[in-house]
């Protein structure tokens, strides 16, 4: 399959490969599957607790060129952002900014995923309640 | 997607008009070839929409139509049977293919069933299992990275091959585990009425789901440790 431009670059140069201590309150860790293919994919955030803004990104993920690219990207789109920011970032401009062929969606489906996932560990963590809307399972 | 004509209406045959309901390949008085079949994938070896098959008389049954469907059967026929002969090939060829493999007979099915795939309606359960599976997962992950890099390096890493080749052993017994289950599912489904065939088609979702993330492990596995 014919890879594009970006996702080659994300694959050859991933950003923010790595790892944060699991056990640390400010750091949030997300770790989701795709049941389609099988691959798996880890993101981690760490939270300044007072401004609620991702510090810092990192992820590892084992799995297709796309999911590695989706994961490399979503790390690059939330870092300075706040939670709530982070959590408005939508597959489909993942999609789109890496230009994904349709049998690839599911692959930036992964990377949303870990978002959510990733901030829910870290305010449940923390014992923040989550925004009903924000958190609604799809 | 895939598109089941209701086999109750009759079918007439283009070549000797006598009506057939169901949606064979050949027609069954005169033996013509037939346009091609909507049917979906059991209906083209005659076979009922089930999971245990007879795997023989599936076999069988596809060299039977293999045979009947030889291009040099059609050297003399008409050109819109010769164009059949080679849609009806694929399909065959296509719906062995599926129909033979356990899993993807199983997605098969479910898929013609209507039932969405990755989308366990237990969830709350399929999640929890899921969630440790997935850890694990990706912990063997992680030593598998560090054995490549070992290896890259050249170096021998004694201890982390014992804990792969453990590793490979239990996840090779998970795997037998859950086809032995998707088996137990199987049963259900062929044999239940429309609950009891709900709850096997939910059942198979997750197991089906699992398997996914085993086998890609194992492949991996075996991979690192072939040489
Ligand atoms: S193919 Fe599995 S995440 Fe891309
Ligand atoms: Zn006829």
């Amino acid at each position: 399959m014919a890879y594009s431009d970006k996702v080659v670059d994300h694959y050859n140069n991933p950003r923010n490969v790595g790892t944060l201590d699991k056990s640390a309150a400010e750091v949030g860790t997300g770790l989701v599957g795709a049941p389609e293919c099988g691959d798996v994919m880890r993101l981690q955030i760490k939270v300044n607790p007072a401004t609620q803004v991702i510090e810092e990104a990192k992820f590892k993920t084992f799995g297709c060129g796309s999911a590695i690219a989706s994961s490399s990207l979503a790390t690059e789109w939330i870092k300075g952002r706040t939670i709530d920011d982070a959590l408005k970032i939508k597959n489909t401009e993942i999609v789109k900014e890496l230009a994904l062929p349709p049998v690839k969606i599911h692959c930036s489906v992964l990377a949303e995923d870990a978002i959510r996932a990733a901030i829910g560990d870290w305010r449940k963590k923390n014992n923040l309640d989550e925004p009903a809307a924000a958190e609604q399972v799809k | 997607m895939l598109k089941v004509l209701d086999s109750a209406v009759p079918v007439a045959c283009w070549s000797c008009s006598v009506a057939h309901n169901e949606s064979t390949l050949f027609c069954p008085d005169c033996s013509k070839i037939q346009p091609p079949s909507t049917g979906d994938f059991f209906s083209v070896f005659g076979i009922e929409r089930r999971l245990n098959l007879d795997l023989a008389a599936l076999e069988r049954a596809f060299h039977r139509l293999s045979r009947q469907l030889h291009p040099d059967r059609f050297v003399r026929a008409s050109a819109s049977e010769k164009q059949w002969s080679l849609a009806d090939t694929a399909l065959v060829n296509d719906a062995y293919r599926t129909l033979k493999d356990p899993l993807r007979r199983t997605e098969y099915l479910l898929k013609l069933e209507g039932v969405e795939m990755g989308a366990p309606a237990d969830a709350s359960r399929a999640l929890d299992q899921k969630t440790n599976l997935l850890e694990e997962v990706f912990e063997l992950n992680m030593q598998l990275d560090e054995m490549r890099a070992a290896k890259k390096a050249g170096q021998r890493n004694a201890e982390l091959e014992e804990t792969l080749r453990q590793a490979r052993k239990w996840n090779a017994g998970r795997v037998e585990a859950v086809d032995c289950q998707m088996r137990e599912q199987w049963t259900r489904w062929d044999a239940g009425d429309a609950a009891a065939r709900t709850a096997a088609q939910r059942e198979l979702v997750a197991l089906l789901d699992r398997r996914r993330f085993l086998s890609n492990l194992l492949r991996d596995v075996n991979e690192i440790l072939k040489d």
